[in-house]
């Protein structure tokens, strides 16, 4: 046979054009060729976002029409959202890898060939703490913490507004100490194991101790979560290359995937440091009381001190406490506080203070939770009150875009310069090397600004909302809830409608039927709700529960497969995973594939999130959810190899970023609203226990097939005859 | 070109759990300097029973090491010996070795002869053919599509590293972005009558004759044992056809008695322009310095390159402690009368300093395939 053999040594310049340049220095390219290359790759990026992305938002605008029959409101705002954030997140996720990553790789690779290990662990001291700094996770859990009310949990409601600056501060003094550890670790190639056994083994221990005392037990869940937020999408890549580079200049043998293990410490250290936090605090808080209790003269000052002073507690009281709570503060009479209001309505300052420049938060505020006498105070009468909440409700709620745009493109730049600031500074000044590709490096670096920002924006206009309304929702699969934003006032009713029913333990029940479309609903009769006057009586709709005929475990059940999915869903879309996946699969040379790792730890995720919401619903305290897991971690920790035991709990360190945390605190918000619980933490404790589970029963299963079929090979023999 | 001498490079592939043994062998007996790469080998796996009607690939991955090493002629055969020995590479299944001859610019000292201890080896099991070595670079992502070439053919156990390219993307800007430098670099060993053949089929596999798609040569190789069994699991024969081509092998004396499918092969051959007579530069240097390296000798003339990185493993008390021990090898296919030029280039960049600590050595590349321009 032959083949056409070309191209001598003897032959001109063009023809060898495989192996030899044209020594120019720059190719020029059409434009149309330039649009060759550019839209495939723009495309291709897109799709592969929109690809991690869909489960999520199809599943949810699912859940909500079909399962639970309940209309989106501001569908399209909500999907304007949606698009910001694929478009943020392939932004985002292109600008990681032209110049978040290849800048941390170099400081990765020179830092420890030119430096002495203390350079490096002042450096990673500093990285982790301003990670933690400019990173918005541990706002997001305070922005979760508001439901959380003083009387009931003290140390927490402390830890989340009078003290959230320190709160902060011991995060991120845990994730620094626990970066540098980590290069220490490197340095001397301590294996992960000890650390993993010491440091849950002691918060297990303290967890066990907590769970005993009032106000301790409340901050678990919060310590936890805190531990579970930390790291995120640009935290990750840097600490990953930093990590690598030092282990490849000290780790003397080891092979493949060394470098990882610091996230895991990053995810461990904050905790304890919380827990430290609120040893210093626990005498400061009173105990756990009740609401009226709280508010009485007598406790006035503990209520002041934990509230912030005496203003801030007049307006915790005017707008989150109950009824009896607002009723206690103002010395147990109806009159005075009436009257307060009227001041308040009349006096803008005043009203200024309270409810900042939201003007129509007032309004709001009253028109949703206030009693019939402030609604009609305010409003003056029923229609007024209708036209207004049909307004409120048209809108959603209302935001003003050119806000929504600054505050978001502060944190991208925030996060990202006080990441890459002090990168910059180690590489000119100290290691005195100049940038390679430069522009790659800084288009990345833009492409990340951007993409955090259109990310955040859409995450708060889209999925946040998105979030938030099945959370409060959610609980309608097995219990009633009301449904205030669709209220209505009723004209020309008539009292000699509602009809009594009993219940077995004989108290008497009224209620009405109203008719919505085709269906008749009974919906209970409260008669502070009629005014006879006007003959209205305002009514606010209820739903649920979904499924009630099986005592709402079949409700409960549905509850704990949606928060299954929505995790499993939302995992997949995590950036941070995704960034950790690819260099796993690098420096494995593809053995462990991203993908394959990225469902171990979404379905581990998911089952996480489904624990953490039975622990919301039955209120199970969360020692019991983390104890045995973390326990039974340690055990299979002991058993897997090295490699394994580094990725598994690195990849559920990451987990948790600002796709899952949102949803899931949402989420955990609305059900323990509903449900009625002191506060929605631990579902992301819970959610980052049981990845590390799943790839390291994954990995042990891996392990033992390929050990199995090496022992298949040795037992056959050199000459192929089997070895007897 | 200037004044060489010949030594020899010994490459193993070696699965990750016996690799540290060889590496422990291989320093009593007193090699140096020897570099790791993490590697993966693809195996067809036998669906057996219900995984039948599964979707999915059925293929296994398997996490290996690449371990090089330089070494002078007469040590090479026991050297090789010993790998064989140590790393249990008469099992089939197990990994490939390979023994090749190179040549080094005469005043560099690239490896210290008199550290190895003679010794004597214990024989072992040869292939009664010429084997001749396949490297091919394609885009990262398409590496399985190329490599499944040598499993379904029954070649060998093909070995696939990452590693990133420059050549026609560094000039075109920031539009680079547009084509990813990343590379997967397979490894595939056949006898010296099919390699045509493979060559020609994964050519054709990875459709390297487009622009930009890749790079795929040939080179000899003085001696090797090569993994073979390219199917893992369920045997139905009381021998596997590995053993029964082997035993033909012995019987016949070589490799020619086999024969392909006709239809294959023609088609794959036919028409295709290969680059004769190149000489590769290899170029060791610490971690970080590659790229400037590369493209200073991509100013002076070089199409492209490929880098991986390695691992630099020596004994503590080494001379060469004060290399790093993240090294990079950066592979510049070139003609041969360029050879000069560019390694004068590299000198310049700064090469042979304190910086980079870089070594070079030269493989003969005698047929390659890729894009030739319009």
């Amino acid at each position: 046979m032959r083949q056409h053999d070309n191209a001598r040594p003897g032959l001109p310049l063009t023809e060898r054009k495989g192996v030899v340049s044209n020594k120019s220095d720059r190719i020029h390219v059409s434009i149309r060729e330039a649009l060759g290359l550019l839209i495939p790759y723009i495309k291709s990026r897109v799709l592969t976002q929109v690809r991690s992305i869909w489960l999520i938002i199809l599943y949810l605008i699912f859940f909500q029409k079909v399962v639970l029959g309940i209309p989106i409101s501001g569908a399209i705002v909500i999907a304007c959202g949606i698009v910001l954030v694929v478009i943020g997140l392939t932004l985002f996720m292109e600008g990681l890898m032209l110049g978040l990553m290849p800048l941390g790789e170099l400081v990765g690779v020179k830092l420890p060939q030119r430096s002495g290990l203390v350079t490096i662990l002042g450096f990673a001291l500093v990285l982790g703490f301003l990670a933690t700094l400019a990173e918005p996770s541990i706002q997001v859990l305070q922005t979760a913490g508001k439901s959380v009310k003083p009387w009931e949990a003290p140390l927490l409601f402390l830890l989340l507004n009078l003290y959230a600056p320190y709160l902060v501060y011991a995060v991120g003094a845990g994730v620094g100490v626990a970066v540098a550890l980590g290069m220490v670790r490197f340095y001397y190639s301590f294996s992960l194991k000890p650390f993993i056994y010491v440091l849950v083994g002691g918060l297990c221990a303290f967890t066990v101790y907590a769970s005993c005392d009032s106000n301790l037990k409340h901050i678990l869940g919060l310590a936890w979560d805190c531990g579970a937020v930390t790291t995120g999408p640009v935290t990750v890549p840097l600490v990953l290359a930093l990590g690598i580079g030092v282990s490849r200049m000290f780790a003397s043998s080891e092979s493949g995937a060394t470098g990882f293990g610091v996230v895991t410490l990053a995810s461990l250290l904050p905790v304890l440091a919380v827990f430290i936090l609120s040893m210093f605090l626990l005498e400061m808080a009173p105990k756990p009381m009740s609401e009226a209790d709280f508010f009485k003269p007598e406790n006035r000052a503990v209520a002041e001190r934990l509230l912030g002073g005496k203003d801030r507690a007049v307006q915790y009281v005017v707008i989150h406490a109950g009824p009896e709570g607002r009723l206690a503060y103002f010395d147990g009479s109806y009159d005075t506080m009436i009257r307060y209001v009227e001041e308040v309505w009349k006096d803008e300052t005043r009203r200024k203070t309270i409810f900042g420049d939201d003007i129509e938060g007032l309004k709001r505020w009253i028109a949703l939770h206030g009693t019939l006498n402030q609604q009609l105070f305010i409003f003056g009468n029923h229609e007024n009150l209708q036209t207004f909440l049909l307004k409120s409700r048209n809108s959603a709620e209302e935001f003003q875009a050119g806000h929504l745009l600054a505050h978001n493109a502060i944190a991208a730049i925030k996060a990202i310069a006080l990441l890459t600031i002090p990168l910059f500074v180690v590489l000119f000044f100290i290691l005195r090397e100049k940038l390679p590709q430069p522009d790659e490096i800084f288009l990345g670096l833009f492409l990340c600004i951007a993409g955090l920002g259109l990310f955040g924006i859409g995450i708060e206009v889209g999925l946040n909302r998105l979030g938030t309304q099945i959370g409060s929702k959610l609980p309608s699969s097995f219990k009633s809830i009301q449904l205030p934003e669709q209220q209505e006032s009723i004209p020309d009713f008539d009292p000699a409608m509602v009809q009594t029913s009993i219940s077995s333990d004989g108290k008497k029940h009224s209620f009405f039927y109203v008719k919505k479309g085709d269906h008749y609903i009974e919906t209970p009769y409260d008669p502070k709700r009629y005014d006879p006057k006007t003959g209205r009586y305002h009514y606010i709709p209820h739903k649920g529960p979904l499924f009630s005929y099986h005592g709402g475990f079949t409700g409960i059940g549905l509850v704990l497969f949606f928060a299954f999915v929505m995790g499993y869903g939302a995992t997949l879309a995590e950036p941070a995973l995704n960034a950790l996946g690819l260099t796993v699969e690098s420096l494995t040379a593809g053995v462990f594939k991203k993908s394959l790792l990225m469902q171990a730890v979404a379905v581990g995720v998911g089952a996480g999130i489904s624990l953490g919401v039975a622990k919301i619903i039955w209120d199970i305290p969360l020692a019991w959810l983390l104890v045995p897991p973390y326990l039974l971690l340690l055990l299979l920790t002991h058993w897997s190899t090295e490699e394994f035991v580094n990725i598994g709990w690195d990849s559920a360190g990451v987990t948790t970023g600002p796709i899952t945390v949102p949803l899931v605190l949402a989420m955990g918000l609305g059900i323990s609203t509903q449900v009625g619980v002191v506060e929605g933490f631990g579902i992301l404790a819970a959610a980052s226990v049981c990845p590390i589970l799943s790839v390291l029963i994954f990995g042990l299963y891996a392990s033992k097939k390929r050990e199995s079929a090496f022992k298949e090979s040795m037992a056959v023999g050199p000459t192929g005859e089997s070895q007897r | 070109m200037m004044e060489t001498r010949k030594a020899s490079r010994i490459s193993a592939f070696l699965p990750r759990s016996i690799s540290k043994e060889v590496l422990n062998a291989l320093s009593d007996v007193g090699v140096h300097d020897i570099f790791v790469a993490a590697a993966r080998s693809l195996v067809i796996k036998a669906k057996k029973g219900i995984s039948l009607l599964l979707p999915g690939r059925d293929l296994m991955l398997d996490p290996l090491d690449q371990v090089v090493f330089l070494v002078g002629d007469e040590m090479a055969h026991p050297l090789f010996n010993l790998v064989v020995e140590k790393g249990h590479l008469a099992i089939p299944g197990m990994g490939s070795v390979i023994s090749e001859e190179i040549e080094i610019p005469s005043k560099d000292v690239l490896f210290n002869e008199k550290s190895i201890t003679p010794f004597d080896a214990n024989p072992i099991p040869v292939h009664p053919y010429e084997v001749k070595g396949i490297c091919c670079i394609v885009q990262r992502g398409r590496g399985e599509g190329v490599a499944r070439i040598a499993l379904d053919t029954g070649t060998c156990v093909p070995a696939i590293n990452f590693g990133t390219g420059t050549g026609v993307r560094d000039k075109m800007g920031l539009l680079r972005i547009t084509i990813p430098a990343e590379k997967e670099i397979i490894h595939v060993f056949t006898s010296v009558d099919e390699v045509h053949g493979i060559l020609a089929m994964m050519a054709e596999a990875g459709d390297l004759e487009q622009p930009g798609k890749g790079f795929i040569y040939s080179y000899p190789v003085k001696k090797a044992l090569v993994n073979m069994r390219v199917v893992r699991g369920g045997q139905q024969h009381v021998a596997s056809i590995e053993q029964v081509v082997a035993a033909i092998d012995h019987i016949k004396g070589g490799a020619e008695w086999r024969r392909r499918e006709r239809g294959l092969q023609k088609q794959a051959g036919s028409q295709k322009k290969f680059l004769l007579g190149l000489i590769e530069i290899n170029l060791l240097c610490d971690g970080g310095t590659g790229a400037d390296l590369v493209k200073a000798a991509m100013a002076a003339g070089a199409g492209g390159s490929t880098i991986q990185s390695f691992r630099h493993v020596h004994p503590s008390d080494s001379p060469l402690g004060e290399i790093s021990p993240v090294r990079e090898h950066c592979s510049l296919i070139i003609p041969e009368d360029q050879v000069d030029t560019i390694v004068a280039a590299l000198k310049e960049a700064g090469a042979f300093t304190d910086r980079c600590h870089g070594q070079i050595h030269l493989r003969r590349v005698p047929r390659a395939l890729t894009y030739m321009g319009k």
